[in-house]
């Protein structure tokens, strides 16, 4: 230890120590006639640029008896349009040294490209080529089902907890008020094989316009460059109806503490979630609730695995999920998933974590939220080291906390938590009475 | 397709007067690249401390963040002959106490500052790294001398690490990609260090004393390096590592000198027997050249031509045209002594051979004719296009100039190597094909059922037949045939047993099997329970002859039902049920299977090997029907050795024998004395064991 101290001196002697904070994003932006909003962030500390296409469309947007067709969708638009055959945007991407994907969550569908900034204008041209002229066809719709639902068989139905979670913990919010955050992401069989060629056609005209989409370009580029080029392929796309909102009533307590047993064939151990409704990122308690959360349940020396995994030995596998399937801008889930060991009952594990939960809420430690601070500035800082990272930066900024500039002001409101925000954020949320708990157990052998 | 006639309309109704004229010329084809100022290396400063360690300093100040990595030659290579695995360990623990921290302290030190910590070992190089933020560079350095330096070993964690090696050695005998690169590396590169890898002897065998006196005489500074990267200037950089590694001593000795690879004058084939496969596993490769030559640039542009990306030949023909594989491509693996290339396919079973012709001539097609120029600039330009993403940040770009000094490569090589590569001519890329890839002096692995494909084969190329252990097979230990049963069948009585299921030592279930008179003939009943895992009755009825009549079998393993109803008749077998696989549970169904004379079915196995004939040094055989999979197989039992084992029974004089021909090896201790009673067994490689109890 004496050794580390000595380093501290030398250093301190050597250079003050410099804010740690993440670099400050300077950030551009226009809006075309047509509706799309543009965010350009100017970056020429490498070639690389980052194109990074959201549509404020998500499974949130999603109806009764069509669930799971916010990603199904997703996929159709890697399956061609006017002037791309169907697998060519991802050759064309790699043949110039880029990367591409696309994900769906709750509130939005992201498609982005990283390729050499002089690439600038192939991204463009891509996102623009489907954003007007998708290839919707009966083959495509087909396979791309059949995709999806290979990916729910694989990623949940055949793996332990994961199809007892994705579906039941979207039952914390009530259907009737807020069926938007009530139902998966990936959604049902049968609503997956619903789908028809008509649905993915209206789908693609009242979501897939410039009008609902947010572009964000970061990288080695000049904003006047990106303004000429986006004009030029994205200004004649027209401007479509506005979507309407999406409604989900204020999901307060219950008054009851609702509890759900599930028993899971895959699972051979039990396991216990237990979940909060909590608020969405803008609000003012988010930041201690997510501190919180990690100083409850993220990392080897967090409580939860001190607790219930090294110390009594009752859990494998103990740790705190916190919005588990993307930021909503209605709603929020504070929760824990704790997975017993071999002998301990699936109710003693839940009566051991509901302890924990209230105990840790109660005694954290000035220490502990640190600690939790400084995680939370290292893996911002650490998640904004490349443009694709920056970029989704932006995108959480703008449509999470309601402009762009907050990828700048946001860090100041985790620093100013304090240990009696935590307890009042606490005393607040984690109540049994604005809970729901899933008991796992495995099928009787 | 969106109406086109709506959008035009609505574009003319409303919005063509607010766009600028630019916006109606939307190209129709992907837009040709915009000019792009050619890009230097990012620049970096390179030092040696006194004890000779090199120091890379790579500084950015984008964001506040520091990375370190100190790499030694201190890998694989080095391993002592027959502890293979050395490297790997004395990795492992580096982070697992050292200096006045233990395991959990380590982990709480660095998560309390937000950052990381981890160290590995590969081929030639062991490395450490940590992550922090700018504030907590001290403590990075101060972790990261602790563990090069200072590493404790704590026995405990070293114990630990040994039982989750062996898993994961275990494990990887059921995958067969890693059966293939295993047994491609140990005969790509023979006795050379390349060609040794860690087994469970190895592991085993690892003591304290070898691991301290490894990290002794390895981890050296004399050829070390520290790359620093992130929001720290030279000159800091230089003075914490001073200070952290300033006392760091002693010098590494010379690498061992190394037997030669074998040269191969003309390909063969080491065909990799696993019983039941459906899929074959194929690599194809041969060894290069040190890392330093200078055709290494046309041969990493004929590799991408060849299979390096899903646009190249091998995956456009095997998987595109001819759908034989779900992928099919090729690699070039540098390292620090001589280097390999390499091409892999994954095929069905049936289409084997003609899968392997066809990946053989299109690796010979690359040295025999230039590539056609458009193809040949395209995948040029994919190479050397993807540069700016390879150095977007200083992670990226320390990790790149590491690897070229740990390479000794030159002195400019990150500098220039785009214009290098972008220098090949379509003619250097064959001339390199042609020494580079060898597809007649090829080693040539295949991991499938043999008995499927052995014949086929040998067509192509001389051939030669082994275990998943290496062990060599002959033909006739390959396909199922009629054995005669050779049974002891005068000692033949009803008789029970009973065996604890041991995990490492602790029980976690049990096994009950009872041989009775069943009318004319006898049943084998046989009950089972894992802990919650798995549960299993089964009954098998056979004749006065021993000859099998029927099973009939229950259970459930993880939750999921399994079951099997199998009937022989007249040299057939028909059976229907749902059993596990390797994604699973799955339906199996068989009509009147072939079942060679003799055969015994795999549920049986158990309750007969007592009657077999066991002497010291004994190879017997039997002719076994596994009934879950509706296939026969020749399981061959090798008495090895003999061992005095306790099990709850008691302490008991056995013959240690080898079972191989099944899916998964096991090995299986029987009663030296005559009742040969089977006293334990298990799969040999994994902390799991049936124990005799009665």
């Amino acid at each position: 230890m004496s050794r580390v101290r000595s380093l501290g001196l030398l250093l301190a002697l050597a250079a003050p120590l410099a804010a740690q904070a993440p670099s400050r994003v300077k950030v551009e932006s226009f809006t075309l006639p047509n509706g799309l909003k543009v965010h350009v962030v100017e970056d020429h500390s490498s070639q690389v640029v980052a194109v990074d296409l959201w549509y404020d469309v998500g499974s949130r947007n999603e109806r009764a008896g069509r669930t799971g067709f916010a990603h199904l969708f997703e996929h159709m638009m890697f399956q061609g349009s006017a002037h791309v055959q169907k697998a060519e945007h991802g050759q064309l991407v790699e043949r110039a040294g880029g990367q591409l994907n696309g994900s769906t969550q709750p509130d939005r569908t992201n498609y982005y490209e990283v390729l050499p900034s002089n690439r600038l204008n192939l991204a463009l041209w891509l996102e623009a080529d489907r954003m007007r002229s998708l290839a919707v066809t009966e083959e495509n719709l087909r396979n791309q089902q059949e995709a999806v639902k290979e990916e729910r068989r694989l990623r949940f139905d055949n793996q332990p907890y994961f199809g007892a979670i994705i579906d039941s913990l979207p039952t914390m919010f009530d259907a009737g008020t807020c069926f938007a955050y009530a139902h998966s992401i990936i959604g049902s069989m049968d609503d997956l094989n619903a789908a028809k060629v008509a649905d993915v056609k209206a789908f693609f005209d009242l979501y897939y316009t410039p009008n609902n989409a947010t572009l964000v370009v970061v990288g080695d580029v000049q904003p006047a460059q990106v303004r000429q080029l986006v004009t030029q392929y994205f200004g004649g796309i027209p401007r479509g109806a506005t979507p309407p909102a999406v409604a989900c009533a204020a999901q307060a307590a219950t008054g009851r503490e609702a509890v759900k047993r599930i028993t899971d064939a895959n699972a051979n151990l039990p396991a216990v979630v237990t979940t909060y409704r909590v608020v969405p990122p803008a609000h003012a308690d988010y930041p201690a609730l997510e501190l919180l959360s990690t100083i409850i349940g993220s990392g080897e020396s967090s409580r939860l695995n001190r607790t219930l995994v090294r110390e009594a030995k009752v859990a494998v596998a103990a740790q705190t999920l916190f919005n588990p399937f993307g930021p909503m801008r209605g709603a929020g889930v504070f929760g824990a998933l704790v997975i017993g060991n071999q002998g301990v009952t699936a109710d003693s594990l839940r009566g051991q974590l509901a302890a924990q939960l209230r105990v840790a809420a109660e005694g954290i430690t000035a220490a502990e939220l640190t600690k939790a601070k400084n995680n939370w500035r290292a893996s911002t800082i650490f998640g904004r080291q490349t443009a694709l990272a920056t970029a989704e930066a932006v995108h959480y900024a703008t449509m999470f906390l309601g402009s762009p500039e907050a990828i700048n002001s946001d860090a100041a409101r985790y620093e100013a938590v304090t240990l009696a925000d935590l307890r009042r954020v606490a005393a607040t949320y984690l109540r049994p009475d604005n809970s729901l708990t899933i008991v796992i157990v495995p099928e009787a052998k | 397709m969106r109406p086109v006639l709506l959008a035009a309309a609505r574009t003319a109704a409303g919005l063509v007067l607010a766009v600028p004229l630019a916006a109606q010329q939307v190209p129709t084809t992907p837009p040709a690249p915009m000019p792009l100022t050619p890009a230097q290396f990012p620049p970096f400063a390179e030092t040696v401390l006194a004890n000779g360690m090199r120091l890379i300093v790579v500084a950015s100040q984008k964001q506040p963040v520091v990375s370190l990595t100190l790499a030694v030659p201190a890998g694989a290579f080095y391993d002592a002959a027959g502890k293979a695995g050395t490297a790997e360990m004395v990795a492992g623990l580096l982070t697992k106490g050292a200096g006045d921290r233990t395991a959990e302290q380590i982990a709480a030190t660095i998560e309390g500052v937000g950052g990381s910590l981890s160290a590995s070992a590969g081929a030639d190089f062991l490395t450490v790294s940590a992550a922090v933020l700018g504030n907590d560079r001290p403590l990075a350095f101060s972790l990261v001398a602790d563990a090069v330096l200072r590493p404790t070993f704590p026995a405990s964690e070293i114990e630990l690490l040994r039982t989750q090696t062996l898993s994961a050695l275990a494990l990887a005998k059921s995958q067969p990609e890693a059966i293939a690169q295993r047994a491609f590396a140990r005969g790509l590169y023979g006795d050379h260090p390349y060609g040794r890898a860690a087994d469970e002897a190895s592991v085993k065998a690892i003591t304290r004393d070898d691991l301290v006196a490894f990290h002794q005489a390895r981890v050296r500074p004399n050829q070390a390096l520290l790359v620093v990267a992130g929001a720290i200037d030279t000159l800091e950089a230089r003075q914490l590592a001073e200070q952290a590694f300033g006392a760091w001593g002693g010098v590494a000795g010379a690498a061992p000198v190394t037997r030669p690879a074998p040269q191969r004058a003309r390909s063969e084939i080491l065909l990799v027997h696993r019983p039941g496969s459906v899929q074959s596993n194929i690599i194809v490769g041969n060894t290069t050249w040190m890392a330093t030559d200078a055709r290494g640039y046309a041969l990493t542009i004929a590799n991408q031509i060849l299979g390096g990306a899903s646009d190249s030949r091998l995956f456009q023909i095997l998987r595109e045209q001819k759908g034989w594989t779900y992928g099919a491509y090729s690699g070039v693996d540098r390292r620090r002594g001589l280097g390999a290339f390499s091409a892999t396919a994954e095929v069905r079973t049936e289409v084997t051979d003609s899968a392997l012709v066809e990946l053989l001539a299109q690796v010979r097609r690359m040295g025999a004719e230039a590539p056609p120029a458009d193809e040949f600039e395209r995948q040029r330009q994919t190479l050397v296009g993807r540069f700016p993403l390879q150095v977007e940040t200083a992670d990226a770009v320390a990790a790149q100039v590491a690897t070229a000094r740990l390479l000794g490569l030159a002195n400019d090589y990150v500098q220039t190597y785009r214009q290098r590569l972008a220098a090949v001519t379509a003619a250097q890329a064959q001339a390199a094909a042609r020494q580079g890839m060898r597809a007649d002096g090829a080693l040539i692995v295949v991991v499938g059922d043999a008995a499927k494909v052995a014949e086929r084969l040998r067509a192509i190329a001389p051939l030669t037949v082994v275990d998943v252990d290496g062990k060599p097979l002959a033909t006739e230990d390959l396909g199922p045939r009629a054995i005669a049963l050779d049974l002891d069948r005068a000692r033949l009585a009803p008789v029970s047993d009973s065996f604890a299921v041991l995990v490492q030592g602790n029980t976690f279930g049990y096994q009950v099997g009872a041989l009775e008179r069943d009318g004319d003939g006898w049943v084998y009943r046989e009950r089972s329970q894992l802990a919650t895992i798995a549960s299993q009755t089964t009954e098998v009825r056979m004749g006065a002859d021993l000859a099998m009549r029927a099973v009939t079998q229950s259970g459930r393993l993880q939750g999921q039902e399994m079951r099997l109803s199998v009937a022989y008749a007249g040299g057939t077998a028909s059976g229907e049920g749902v059993t596990p696989g390797p994604a699973g549970m799955a339906p199996v169904k068989y009509d009147g299977a072939a079942v060679p004379a003799g055969s015994v079915d795999d549920n049986a196995v158990l309750a007969l090997l007592p009657y077999l004939r066991w002497a010291a040094g004994a190879k017997l055989q039997l002719s076994v029907f596994e009934s879950g999979k509706g296939v026969a197989q020749v399981r061959t039992f090798e008495v090895v050795g003999e061992e005095t084992v306790t099990v709850p029974m008691g302490t008991v004089e056995t013959f240690r024998v080898q079972m191989s021909g099944a899916d998964q090896p096991a090995v299986y201790w029987i009663e030296k004395a005559a009742a040969h009673r089977v006293i334990k067994f298990g799969p040999g490689t994994q902390p799991i064991e049936f124990a005799r109890v009665r």
